[in-house]
C-alpha cells in the first residue's frame, strides 16, 4: 500500500493562535480514514493546507506523491470542506458544469461526468432546479458530486454527512465503503463518530492542533478497553498487588477495574497468586467513549462540552 | 478560454441583468432629457446628430468610459469576484483550478467582456431611440455622413475599451483587497469618486487618474451643463482649471495604472488563504 496524504510538522499560526501545530500524519492509498477533534482542533484548517487554499506557516505535505502547492495535482483530488456552496441563480447541474470547466479538462472517456457524478449522490433528478431551492443535505450531496467529478483517487471530505437525514447518512455510508472499494481513499471529517466508527479504517485524532493518536479504530476502542474482575471483597487488596503491572482501580467492594484489554492473562495473573474470581469480563469502549477519554472531555464535562468533530 | 467560458456562463446572472437594465435605461433617458431640451436650441443640430444611429456608438461609449460605466463594473465586480468571497464559492473554485493567476485573468477578462456587451447594449438602445428621440421632438436632420459618424464611434469605442480594462482592473483589486461583495462595490465606487475629486485639486489634477480618462478619450473639458446631450459623465466633475496632459501622457497613465492594479491583485490574490 502507498502512502497518499503525508504531513510533516505541517503547522499554521495566526497572530496569536496556532491552528495547527506540527501535525505529522501518513494516510495509506485505498482507506477511509476518519479524522477527528473537536470543534476548532484543526480539522478543517490542515485540510485547506493539504488543499493549497491556506498557506502552511511551516512544515510540508504530499498528496498523491507531490508535494503541495501542487496546482496541477488538485485534478487527482476531490474535495468538499465545510458546507458547500454553489452560485444559487444556477441549476444544480450548471453549477456542476461550470465547476468542470474551471479546471483540468475531464478525460474524453468520461462525457457524461456531470450525470454519473448526480446520479451517484441521487441528485439527478433535481440537477435541473436552481440550487436556491436546495435543502441543506441536498446541497451536500452537491458537493460530494463536485468532489467526484473526476473520480479522483484521493477524497477530502469535511463533515459531508451534515444536514443528511438518517437515510441519506446511511447512503452515504453504503457510497463510502462502495469508494474505497474501487480503491479511492477517502479521508473524512466527521460529528458523526458511530458513522465515523462504521465505515473508517484507520482515524487520526487532533487536538488543540496536535495529533494525539492514530491507528485502527479497534486498536483505539482496544487501548481503552478495560477487564471488570468480580472477586470477594476480602481478596481485593491482594488481587491489587498481583496485577500491579497494569493501572487499576477499585469499583466497589468486589470490583477491580483493569486498564487492558486482556482478560485471559488478568486471569491467569490471579490464578498463579491463588485468587479465583468470580466473574471476568472485557468492556471495550466505543470510538466516542474513546474519543471523549483522549481529548480530555470526561462524561459530567462531554454533556457541556460543544459536540466533538 | 474553458475558464473563461465557466467565467462568463456565471455572469448571466440577475445582478448582469439588472445593472444592463438600468445602464440602458439611463443612456435611454439622458439622450430623452437632452433631446427634449435642444428643441428650438443652437444646439439642435448637434443633438440630433449625436443621436443618429451611427454616432450613438460615440454616446454610448463616452458615457460607459465615465462614471456610469465605473458604477457598472464596480457592481458587476461585486458579485462577479467578492460574491465568491461572501458566497463562499471561492473555495470550490480554487480546488477545481489551483492555478489563482489563471483564475484572476479569467475573471478579469470576464469582467471587461461584460463592460464591452454592456457598450454594445447601449448603443443598440440610443440607435433604435435616438431617430424616435429625434422625430419626436422634431430636431432638424443630422447632416452627417454616416462614415463620418462611425468613424468617431468606432474611435471611442476603442478608446473605451482601455478605459473598461482600466475600471475592471480597479474592481479586481478592491475585491481580493475586501473579499465581499459590499465591500467591492462600495470600494470599487469610492475609488472612481476619489479620483474625479482628486482630479479638482490644484497641483494634483494633472496627476490624477480622472484626467489620464479625460484626455484619452477627448472629452471636452468643463462640462457644466446638464441641458444639453452631454458626452460622458466624466468631465463635469473636474474643474476646468490647470493643464490637462496630452492623449500620449492619458494613455501611458491608464496602462500603467492597469499595470500596477493587475501587479497588485496577483500578488494579493496569490497570497490570500480562502479560510471562509
Amino acid at each position: 500500500m502507498s502512502e497518499i496524504i503525508r504531513c510533516e510538522g505541517l503547522t499554521k499560526r495566526y497572530r496569536h493562535t496556532v491552528a495547527v501545530a506540527g501535525l505529522d500524519l501518513s494516510v495509506q492509498a485505498g482507506q477511509v480514514f476518519g479524522f477527528l477533534g473537536r470543534n476548532g482542533a484543526g480539522k478543517t484548517t490542515t485540510m485547506r493546507m493539504l488543499l493549497g487554499l491556506i498557506r502552511p506557516t511551516s512544515g510540508q505535505a504530499w498528496l498523491n506523491g507531490r508535494r503541495i502547492p501542487d496546482p496541477g495535482g488538485l485534478a487527482r483530488v476531490g474535495a468538499m470542506i465545510e458546507e458547500p456552496a454553489f452560485y444559487p441563480w444556477l441549476t444544480g447541474r450548471r453549477n456542476m458544469e461550470i465547476l468542470a470547466r474551471s479546471g483540468p479538462p475531464l478525460p474524453a472517456a468520461r462525457p457524461g461526468a456531470v450525470t454519473t457524478a448526480l446520479r451517484r449522490v441521487g441528485l439527478d433528478e433535481v440537477a435541473g432546479h436552481k440550487v436556491k431551492t436546495y435543502s441543506q443535505g441536498m446541497r451536500q450531496r452537491l458537493g460530494l458530486a463536485v468532489a467526484l467529478l473526476r473520480q479522483p483517487p484521493l477524497l477530502l471530505l469535511d463533515e459531508p454527512a451534515n444536514g443528511m437525514d438518517p437515510a441519506g447518512i446511511r447512503e452515504f455510508r453504503h457510497l463510502l465503503r462502495s469508494l474505497a472499494g474501487t480503491g479511492m481513499t477517502v479521508f473524512l471529517s466527521s460529528h458523526l463518530l458511530a458513522e465515523v466508527e462504521q465505515v473508517c479504517d484507520q482515524v487520526a485524532v487532533l487536538h488543540d492542533g496536535r495529533l494525539i493518536e492514530q491507528g485502527r479504530v479497534a486498536e483505539l476502542a482496544a487501548r481503552r478497553a478495560q477487564v471488570r474482575v468480580v472477586l470477594r471483597p476480602v481478596d481485593q487488596p491482594a488481587a491489587q498487588r498481583l496485577l500491579a503491572a497494569w493501572a487499576t482501580r477499585a469499583d466497589g467492594t468486589d470490583t477491580l477495574l483493569v486498564d487492558t484489554a486482556d482478560g485471559r492473562q488478568v486471569n491467569e495473573v490471579l490464578g498463579r497468586g491463588g485468587i479465583w474470581a468470580d466473574q471476568i469480563s472485557v468492556q471495550r469502549t466505543g470510538l466516542e467513549e474513546t474519543f471523549l477519554a483522549m481529548t480530555g472531555t470526561g462524561p459530567a464535562e462531554a454533556a457541556h462540552a460543544p459536540a466533538p468533530c | 478560454m474553458r475558464l473563461l467560458r465557466a467565467e462568463l456562463d456565471k455572469l448571466r446572472r440577475p445582478l448582469t441583468w439588472a445593472v444592463a437594465g438600468a445602464a440602458i435605461v439611463f443612456c435611454v433617458l439622458l439622450a430623452a432629457g437632452g433631446a427634449h431640451n435642444a428643441v428650438g436650441s443652437a444646439g439642435a443640430a448637434t443633438v440630433a446628430r449625436q443621436l443618429s444611429p451611427a454616432a450613438a456608438g460615440a454616446e454610448a461609449a463616452g458615457l460607459l468610459a465615465s462614471l456610469p460605466g465605473a458604477l457598472a463594473i464596480a457592481l458587476l465586480a461585486g458579485g462577479h469576484l467578492g460574491g465568491e468571497w461572501s458566497g463562499r464559492t471561492m473555495k470550490n473554485l480554487l480546488t477545481q483550478q489551483g492555478r489563482r493567476w489563471a483564475v484572476l485573468a479569467a475573471k478579469l477578462a470576464s469582467l471587461w467582456l461584460a463592460g464591452v456587451a454592456l457598450l454594445a447594449a447601449c448603443w443598440l438602445a440610443l440607435a433604435a431611440a435616438g431617430p424616435v428621440l429625434s422625430r419626436l421632438e422634431h430636431l432638424p436632420a443630422a447632416h452627417q455622413p454616416v462614415s463620418q459618424a462611425l468613424s468617431l464611434a468606432l474611435s471611442q469605442l476603442g478608446r473605451a475599451l482601455l478605459v473598461l480594462a482600466m475600471f475592471a482592473a480597479i474592481g479586481m483589486l478592491s475585491a481580493a483587497l475586501t473579499r465581499n461583495t459590499i465591500g467591492t462595490m462600495a470600494t470599487t465606487a469610492g475609488v472612481f469618486i476619489g479620483m474625479l475629486l482628486a482630479a479638482s485639486w490644484p497641483g494634483v489634477g494633472r496627476w490624477s487618474p480622472a484626467t489620464w480618462v479625460q484626455s484619452w478619450m477627448r472629452f471636452p473639458a468643463g462640462l457644466s451643463s446638464v441641458t444639453s446631450l452631454p458626452t460622458n459623465f466624466w468631465s463635469r466633475f473636474i474643474s476646468a482649471s490647470g493643464g490637462a496632459p496630452g492623449q500620449l501622457a492619458g494613455l501611458a497613465g491608464l496602462l500603467v495604472l492597469l499595470a500596477v492594479c493587475l501587479a497588485v491583485t496577483v500578488r494579493i490574490f496569490s497570497r490570500a488563504d480562502v479560510s471562509g
